[in-house]
């Protein structure tokens, strides 16, 4: 009789996927709540720049005169004034068009850099987590040799090696960030091809292919994607400093680290032009820092069922 | 831990090694904190060892009968002889007619060193740095490298003495930061002041701005042997879809002006009235390229980014021109180079299309034409024109300013018709000192002269762009590094405070004969250098044949190219080709 109860229970327990909880909790953090609403907006900002930008950011205007601050005719400005809601830049461009367009940039080095990242260092990490042995040593030990260089350093030796150009600096961070996932997906490689599902698809002949691809990796995932979320905003952050050293984008590309870089002398004068692209990088980073943060507390399985944040 | 005593060894080592090296003395560490950058802090007492006192009395006179000769006129240079004529005269023997001989020798690059010094040190810039050994009004107490050069005040020089015991020199690539010292009272005055600050300063009742007239030029340089420039339509194309009007008005201060020859409208003979450049026009451009076949033209633009009174923002003017070439279907990518060696790839002839300019070193036609269009060595814009060289040469030759316009109005003529470059801008630019600071003043040749300034403190601080190179500036073209050197050291004549005009300086007074070939100097009798040695002839002798007999022992200087002097004076005595 008692048995029967407890199975009655057991089957009215309503069952919910590791994935959908993890979901349900990131939707609960008050903070990466707000990280994805940064996000979303500079999503729609990058995808709709050309419809959203009011002028072209290359494009040099005729009847402005450089660095004249912002004119917003609802705060008093002369409404015969062509409208510049951030201002013109120092080659007479409207700064906010080539803020919005600086978004479409940061996205792409974020994502392409990290993609590159993930896919060169979670290769390797994989192979030698699952391999082990000299292998595991050898990638180790290389991996180790970049981790010791301060990464910002790195990237711009390997640019200056390379050439300064966006291709160039996007190909340096990507670079540096390996070692890092590298070593993440090693680290849960190792932790994973121990356990019981894994012992038990090898002892039914699964081969070594399969059960790497097929069941250790998708395993790993996890933090994987917390890392790959806080690696964009390094990733973005790097890019900036290199561009505003004048190592990665080339002008008149509107990069937001080159329009700081650009414009550093004249943050007396015409402070706007450090403002607006320095505040763009600071809550971009922020979104993608706090989404990350989210993610890592919704991931995180000692935390399942819980109320996150 | 089987190893035990192994790594026990090796912590051994490593703290015994940390011991070591700290006991070591280390000279950065402890000396930079002491040479902050405090105004009032007055310069700490340096040891004498900084000048070489030399066991000699003061006022020692040590003259020797001097002659250096070329053969025969046929190496190519502008000396034929240098001589002692008596203890206070030198005569200059010239190859050929040289008018502005006096400005030529009244440049600084050209100073007066003592023989016997000079020999010491085998003529060697780096070395004599050290204790460089002049008779200006200044003379070094200490060069903190990568931070500042200290110098005071000479007590026996011969002509005024400076009134403020203690100058100092520092620098900052920045503008704002030179502004933000200046304004924050850790100097007293500062160099290139950023135009946009213009307005700050002048609004400032605490500050001055002095406005230096542009005695220069912009121009944005083409090398015909490189395609596509090598089709004078795509040249012309260019030279129509730039508007240079829009350059000056929005990347240069007031005063500036839009140029339409090589030279500024101040330099006479040389300026031309009568020619025009080409206008803007881009669809003449648009024209132009299409006939040229290149409707889809991808250039590289070169540059350096560094600040001059002829470009005060490099960067931006490059993405301006970018941005105006690019209405006309020109494609450019901007490329930034490091400024040695950008200066070198033009002077090389490998950079196609570039920026750059220059600023009178004395105010004369020829140091515009003659360096850019007439000098075998420098290849920034290809072959020479062999007709553009002839009338440069024959200007320079003659001593008639009406027959020497006449030369020089052809050349401009030719300069439009070849497209060899576009000027762009005569470009003004400022200093700006404390408005307390009496004297203060900038001079078109950017040869400010701090002996001249008064001021309530003791100590004066100066801040530029850039540290010197040296501290004898015999093989410098960097103006930055003369004006370090203009305070210690002194050349025959010198310009006057804030102007171009010549004014005696180590010479009293000089004659020439009618047609300009032979030059006699009469120096200043009791001119003493820092060290007590007295001037005399033979050290003029001994300060020209250092640089222009490439068989001197003392022909060293820094790199050994000493371009200012072959742009003045042609070729060296005795060169090695």
């Amino acid at each position: 009789m008692t048995s029967n109860v407890a199975i009655l229970d057991v089957s009215n327990i309503k069952y919910t996927s590791p994935g959908r909880e993890a979901l349900r909790r990131l939707f609960h953090h008050r903070s990466a709540i707000l990280g994805m609403i940064i996000l979303g907006f500079l999503l729609i900002l990058a995808i709709f720049a050309k419809q959203i930008a009011p002028y072209d950011p290359i494009q040099l205007l005729r009847d402005v005169d450089r660095r004249e601050p912002p004119c917003i005719h609802l705060l008093g400005c002369a409404a015969d004034q062509p409208q510049h809601l951030f201002g013109i830049d120092g080659n007479s461009r409207d700064l906010l068009s080539r803020v919005i367009y600086g978004s479409r940039l940061s996205l792409q080095v974020g994502l392409s850099t990290v993609s590159f990242a993930i896919l060169i260092g979670g290769v390797i990490g994989a192979i030698a987590g699952f391999v082990g042995g000299w292998l595991d040593d050898v990638l180790m030990r290389i991996m180790d040799v970049l981790m010791a260089f301060p990464s910002l350093l790195l990237a711009i030796a390997i640019v200056s090696f390379l050439g300064t150009g966006l291709i160039n600096a996007l190909l340096a961070i990507g670079i540096v960030s390996i070692p890092r996932f590298a070593r993440l997906v090693r680290s849960t490689v190792i932790s994973v091809k121990e356990l019981e599902y894994v012992v038990a698809a090898r002892s039914i002949g699964a081969n070594q292919g399969r059960i790497l691809f097929g069941h250790i990796i998708p395993n790993s995932l996890t933090p994987l994607i917390v890392q790959a979320t806080l690696g964009i905003a390094t990733a973005i952050l790097d890019a900036a400093a290199l561009s505003f050293l004048g190592l990665g984008a080339e002008p008149p590309r509107p990069e937001w680290g080159l329009m700081l870089g650009e414009e550093r002398n004249s943050i007396f004068n015409a402070p706007h032009l450090v403002f607006f692209p320095g505040v763009a990088i600071m809550l971009t980073v922020l979104g993608f820092n706090l989404l990350g943060d989210g993610l890592r507390d919704a991931l995180d399985p000692r935390l399942r069922g819980t109320a996150a944040g | 831990m089987k190893y035990r005593w192994v790594y026990a060894l090796f912590a051994l080592f490593v703290v015994a090694s940390m011991v070591i090296a700290g006991c070591q003395p280390a000279p950065v560490a402890t000396e930079a904190p002491a040479a902050q950058p405090t105004a009032e802090v007055v310069v700490p007492p340096a040891e004498p060892t900084t000048v070489p006192a030399v066991e000699t009395p003061a006022g020692r006179n040590n003259y020797v009968e001097m002659k250096v000769e070329a053969p025969d006129c046929e190496y190519g240079g502008e000396f034929k002889s240098i001589e002692t004529v008596d203890e206070f005269t030198v005569k200059f023997t010239l190859c050929y007619p040289d008018a502005d001989f006096p400005s030529k020798v009244a440049f600084s690059v050209f100073s007066i060193a003592d023989k016997e010094y000079l020999d010491a040190n085998s003529g060697d810039s780096v070395k004599m740095s050290e204790a460089p050994n002049g008779t200006g009004p200044y003379k070094l107490k200490e060069w903190v490298r990568g931070d500042r050069v200290i110098y005071e005040a000479n007590p026996n020089y011969w002509g005024t003495a400076a009134a403020i015991p203690n100058l100092v020199f520092r620098w900052s690539e920045q503008s704002a930061q030179r502004l933000l010292e200046l304004q924050s009272g850790q100097v007293d005055g500062i160099d290139n002041p950023a135009p946009e600050d213009f307005a700050t300063i002048e609004g400032d009742a605490n500050l001055a701005l002095y406005p230096r007239p542009a005695l220069n030029i912009f121009y944005i340089g083409f090398n015909h042997n490189v395609a596509p420039f090598d089709d004078v339509k795509v040249r012309q194309a260019i030279a129509y879809a730039i508007d240079r009007q829009r350059i000056v008005d929005q990347y240069y201060p007031e005063g500036s002006q839009v140029a339409k020859v090589f030279v500024p409208p101040a330099l006479k003979p040389g300026y031309s009235d009568a020619v025009d450049w080409y206008p803007y026009d881009p669809e003449m451009a648009k024209t132009l390229l299409k006939e040229a076949g290149q409707e889809n033209l991808e250039i590289t633009l070169s540059l350096r980014n560094v600040v001059r009174g002829y470009l005060p923002t490099p960067d931006k003017v490059a993405q301006e021109i970018q941005a105006q070439l690019a209405e006309v279907g020109i494609t450019v990518n901007i490329n930034v180079m490091e400024s040695t060696a950008f200066i070198d790839a033009t002077a090389a002839g490998t950079e196609g299309f570039y920026l750059l300019g220059w600023g009178a070193d004395y105010p004369g036609a020829t140091n515009f034409y003659d360096y850019h269009f007439a000098a075998d060595t420098n290849l920034q814009f290809g072959d020479l024109y062999p007709d553009l060289v002839e009338e440069i040469r024959a200007a320079g030759k003659i001593s008639d300013p009406a027959a020497r316009q006449v030369h020089y109005d052809k050349v401009n003529q030719l300069l439009k018709d070849y497209v060899v470059m576009i000027p762009v801008a005569h470009g003004a630019s400022a200093t700006a000192f404390k408005a307390s600071i009496g004297g203060a003043h900038a001079s078109p040749l950017s040869n400010e002269v701090m002996g001249v300034l008064t001021s309530d403190s003791d100590q004066f601080v100066w801040m530029q762009s850039g540290e010197p190179a040296t501290l004898w500036c015999i093989d410098e073209t960097d103006g930055e590094t003369l004006r370090a050197c203009e305070q210690i050291f002194e050349a025959l004549l010198s310009f006057k405070v804030g102007s171009t005009e010549v004014e005696p300086g180590l010479a009293e007074s000089y004659v020439a004969n009618d047609d300009a070939t032979e030059w006699t100097f009469t120096l200043r009798q009791g001119v003493q250098f820092h060290d007590g040695a007295l001037l005399d002839a033979s050290d003029v002798v001994a300060s020209y044949a250092a640089v222009w007999d490439a068989a001197s022992p003392n022909h060293v200087g820094r790199t050994g190219n000493f371009e200012y002097f072959t742009a003045f004076f042609n070729k060296f005595l005795n060169a090695t080709e």
